[in-house]
């Protein structure tokens, strides 16, 4: 698996999965890979602490999670977006945007 | 508030949350291995790849379950609150859509609760709440232990320095006399105020603090120091408005100047009466007489001795003063006792009102009872409701607590119903309460009389709501399905509001039967002959300042004056004066006496009796008779030879077999060197000189010429309104001395009325308390008869289409009636005579097993009972038997 010299943050990889949720209800697997296939597998996210960030965002009522099967019929977890879920993602996206593009301009006036 | 699901799952236990954390992050290992294997891993490396890639798996199975049971907890709570909410609203919503049923339940919970709200506050206030100052708990009266063994508070001035020189068990010992003193001067009309004379260290070991200026300074008991005085806040006001520069002011108490020097709030001063306090000085015969005891004592404990260090110091002190002086302590005391001041403050009043207090809890018993039925027959309408929530799955336990949601709601509206009626009746009772129960100005509604109305009413929702509730949510589905609504409880709900009938039938015979008890005593009080006749006689009090009055000449020329002044009074027909010889009052002065000619008592032996003085037309004007020789007449006279008449206890006591006329009399009283005491000449009736429920005391009297003293009671006999006759003395009295204030005018019929007042009082109040226990029995009979009458419509719609006629038909449902009211008279009698043996001592010539106090009450109550199941039976009687049968009546 490669490396990468990024290390994230916690608030990161909740929007992350905020963002993962959004394309609809999945369990912790699938967006463990729905993440490391967009991101071409740049982001080496540990799936510890996608775990731990689920169960933190579900106590925090941004997700939801309800028990179904999964494609071969095993019992499993699957999480969804709330409407509380929902907001916090937009607000999420914007700080993230406006963080990114100050950044960009110090980096390119340098 | 979330959105609700319409269907939620089970909550799941600890066990369960751990699990699905585990399963979760198996699945998630599994796949990965399973996607490593399709690359070609073996298995098992596999599945070690995948547990290296996860990180760390058992800190996170851990973060996973802690955050998911807080959640789950989270929910839980969410979800009670909202169940609560939602209960809540229905409740309020069901009470609301039965204005009847919850006005009455209402209604009776208010009376229930405001009435033990009412009781409650009192006993906390007189009772229960200590003392306004610092450490009461360490307050303490010494109480002598007489030779009889009864236990007197009061102190010599000598045993007074020697008890608090000898002690270190008492980190202080003050010494407190009351009485009034007369206020003159200042252009306004002289005023009586009552008084109390106190050790210049009083305030220091009651710990008390004034309002304004000081309390008075170590020296200032001492003989010759400045007069100063401190005042009551109340006085305060009332006399100078609440002025601050009343620090500094001379007042002239009894004809001297005193200088105020401090203020005492209203809740902390002691006693509670009193209007000012003056130093308590000890004048050179109050250091002689050893034996005259006069004033009480009031001590603290000092820091870290227990109490029965203090009393074992104490009784030894008393005993070697003793043994030290035999003729004046001998007799009085063998040994010391404390007391703490709180439960010498209270005294006799702490058993009246916890009986008042547990007579109240009866009543609010009984409320509940009757709420409990009212729900009971309630629920029986509402069985089809429930049945319908549980078959739509609602539990048990869910129908249960939503029931008894319902029931506080209720009992909560009855609550605050009931605190402002207790808010009401607290203050009549106090405005109400004789003389005589202390501490009543600190009785109130407060935090913690409030608290206790909420807690009440909660356990009485509860009380109330459980049992119906558990009978209503055992409705058996099947059971109503199958046989319709109509009945489908049975015997099970009628027994048990036949059990709750007789139940509160009980509580109300032992109320009534204590009530009984308090009448009839009562009744025998008020048939109790005074020993004088009250109609038309009015009597006030003067007291002459020994500043101005300083010998007996001054005294009898003002008495002259005086009697002269008052038998001119239009319409008066008769006029005395007397000290210490009021009937119905407490002023009592007893002193030791000998009789001539008999071989004198050892020291300490002596025999004492109560001695009085009058003036010659005493008696007549108060009626009390002359049984044998004569009254006094106007030639005894200071100088002529001195008489005295004794009262027939008086003789059946001390001349029980000799004739006491003409026999001489020396009391223990020396004035300018003659012995006080005379000669009998006449005996008097005797007469209730404190109280009407008293034995009369031996009595003597002297001529008030031949021993005048300063605290008068005039009486003055006249057809006219006692408050004209008063006006007109009063200006008459004006004449002789412009400083002298009257007081405690009143008429000896009221006196009569106020010796009885505390019995009545107490007789008042359980009465009232057995009248409304008698009402919500009779409702409750009443109730109970109404719903079986309905639920039995077709039997007897039956019954009558077969021929019974409409007086069976009565008979048969009074009959009923008779039964419940039979059995709850049987348990209440027998419930009654145990919980009214507590009450002998309130108690006049009555005794608690007076058996036709107990035939009254439960024909009384069989009678009401008889009147309360008449009515439905009357009903039942009228029943159309076609209507009936098809079910339409």
């Amino acid at each position: 698996m490669p490396k990468t010299s990024l290390d994230l943050m916690q608030g990161t990889v909740a929007v992350l999965i905020l963002k993962t949720l959004s394309w609809g209800a999945m369990h912790g697997y699938d967006v463990s890979r729905a993440i490391r296939q967009r991101s071409d597998g740049a982001l080496g996210l540990e799936d510890a602490a996608l775990y731990q960030a689920l169960h933190r965002l579900e106590r925090k009522g941004w997700i939801e999670a309800e028990w179904g099967l999964s494609e071969k019929n095993r019992r499993a977890k699957f999480y969804r977006l709330t409407d509380d879920g929902r907001h916090a993602l937009q607000s999420e996206v914007t700080t993230w945007r406006s963080y990114v593009e100050a950044v960009s301009k110090v980096l390119e006036t340098a | 508030m979330p959105r609700r699901r319409l269907f939620r799952f089970p909550w799941r236990t600890a066990a369960q949350v751990a699990a699905d954390v585990d399963e979760e992050l198996e699945l998630h290992l599994d796949l990965v291995a399973q996607e490593l294997a399709e690359e070609g891993w073996s298995p098992e490396a596999a599945r070690a790849e995948a547990r290296r890639q996860f990180g760390d798996l058992e800190g996170t199975r851990k973060v996973c379950r802690e955050l998911d049971s807080r959640k789950e907890m989270q929910m839980k709570w969410t979800e009670s609150l909202g169940d609560l909410g939602q209960d809540l609203r229905f409740g309020g919503r069901q009470l609301l859509k039965s204005p009847g049923f919850t006005l009455v339940a209402v209604l009776t919970l208010a009376l229930g609760i405001g009435a033990t709200t009412a009781i409650f506050s009192v006993v906390y206030g007189v009772v229960l709440r200590s003392l306004p100052w610092k450490e009461p708990e360490r307050l303490v009266r010494p109480l002598f232990i007489t030779q009889e063994g009864e236990r007197h508070g009061a102190f010599s001035a000598p045993n007074f320095l020697d008890v608090r020189a000898q002690s270190k068990t008492l980190s202080g010992l003050a010494g407190v006399s009351g009485g009034t003193l007369n206020l003159s001067g200042g252009g306004a009309e002289p005023e009586r105020l009552p008084a109390s004379w106190v050790t210049a260290n009083y305030f220091d070991v009651l710990g008390i603090r004034p309002l304004a200026g000081r309390t008075f300074a170590p020296d200032e008991d001492r003989p010759g120091a400045p007069r100063v005085a401190v005042i009551s806040e109340e006085f305060w006001g009332r006399r100078f408005g609440r002025d601050a520069g009343v620090i500094g002011r001379v007042l002239t108490l009894n004809g001297q100047p005193h200088t105020v020097v401090g203020v005492l709030a209203r809740g902390s001063q002691l006693p509670a009466g009193s209007d000012a306090w003056v130093p308590l000085v000890f004048s050179e015969n109050d250091l002689k007489g050893r034996g005259a005891v006069w004033f009480a004592g009031i001590g603290r404990l000092a820091p870290g001795v227990t109490w029965e260090k203090a009393q074992a110091e104490l009784d030894l002190i008393a005993h070697r003063l003793a043994e030290q002086y035999p003729d004046a302590n001998a007799g009085y005391m063998k040994g010391m006792a404390l007391e703490s001041l709180q439960e010498n403050m209270i005294g006799d009043t702490r058993k009246p009102l916890l009986i008042l207090l547990g007579a109240v809890g009866f009543v609010l018993l009984i409320a509940c009872v009757n709420v409990a039925n009212l729900l009971l027959v309630r629920a029986a309408a509402r069985e089809g409701e429930i049945v319908i929530r549980a078959a739509l799955g609602a539990g048990r336990t869910r129908i249960v607590r939503q029931l008894l949601t319902e029931s506080l709601v209720l009992a909560l509206v009855g609550g605050a119903a009931g605190v402002a009626l207790a808010w009401w009746a607290t203050n009549a009772l106090v405005k109400l309460a004789p003389r005589g129960i202390p501490r009543l100005e600190e009785i109130g509604l407060d935090g913690t009389t409030l608290l206790f109305a909420f807690g009440v009413s909660l356990l009485t929702g509860v009380l109330f709501g459980l049992a119906p509730a558990l009978q209503t949510s055992r409705t058996d589905l099947s059971g109503v399905i199958r046989e319709g609504t109509r009945g489908s409880k049975g015997r099970g709900a009628t027994r048990a509001r036949g059990a709750l009938v007789v139940a509160e039938m009980a509580l109300a015979v032992i109320l009534l039967a204590g009530a009984g008890l308090l009448i009839r005593s009562f009744a025998r009080l008020q048939k109790v002959d005074p020993g004088f006749d009250p109609k038309g006689v009015v009597t006030f009090n003067l007291e002459l300042p020994a500043s101005k009055y300083s010998d007996d000449a001054k005294l009898r020329t003002f008495m002259a004056g005086l009697m002269e002044r008052m038998e001119q009074l239009p319409g008066v027909t008769s006029a005395g004066a007397t000290v210490y010889g009021m009937p119905l009052d407490d002023q009592v002065n007893v002193l030791t006496f000998s009789v001539a000619g008999r071989p004198p008592a050892p020291p300490g032996k002596e025999e004492s009796m109560r001695i009085a003085n009058a003036t010659p037309d005493y008696f007549k004007t108060l009626g009390i008779p002359i049984m044998r020789g004569r009254g006094f007449t106007p030639q005894d006279r200071d100088g002529a030879p001195q008489v005295v008449v004794i009262t027939e206890e008086a003789a059946r006591r001390y001349f029980p077999n000799e004739d006491p006329l003409g026999k001489r009399i020396d009391l223990g009283w020396t004035a300018g060197g003659v012995t006080r005491g005379g000669d009998i000449v006449g005996i008097a009736a005797d007469f209730k000189q404190e109280t009407l429920s008293q034995r009369s005391e031996p009595q003597l009297y002297m001529p008030y010429d031949q021993a005048p003293l300063e605290s008068l009671s005039v009486v003055l006999r006249s057809g006219r309104d006692p408050q004209l006759v008063a006006l007109a003395a009063k200006a008459k009295i004006r004449e002789l001395d412009p400083d002298l204030p009257i007081y405690g005018l009143q008429s000896m019929q009221e006196a009569v009325a106020k010796s009885t007042a505390q019995s009545r009082f107490y007789m008042l109040l359980l009465g009232g308390f057995a009248v409304i226990s008698l009402i919500l029995a009779a409702i409750g009979i009443y109730g109970v008869i109404a719903f079986a009458v309905r639920q039995r419509t077709q039997e007897i719609g039956i019954r009558i289409a077969l021929g019974a006629t409409g007086q069976r038909v009565t008979r048969m449902v009074v009959g009923q009636g008779m039964v419940l009211a039979g059995v709850g008279a049987v348990v209440g009698l027998l419930g009654a005579a145990f919980a009214t043996r507590g009450m002998q001592s309130l108690l006049f010539e009555v005794k608690t097993s007076d058996p036709t106090i107990y035939v009254a009450v439960a024909l009384l109550l069989v009678l009401v009972a008889a009147v309360a199941s008449y009515l439905p039976a009357r009903r039942a009687a009228l029943t159309d038997p076609q209507l009936a049968l098809r079910g339409e009546a």
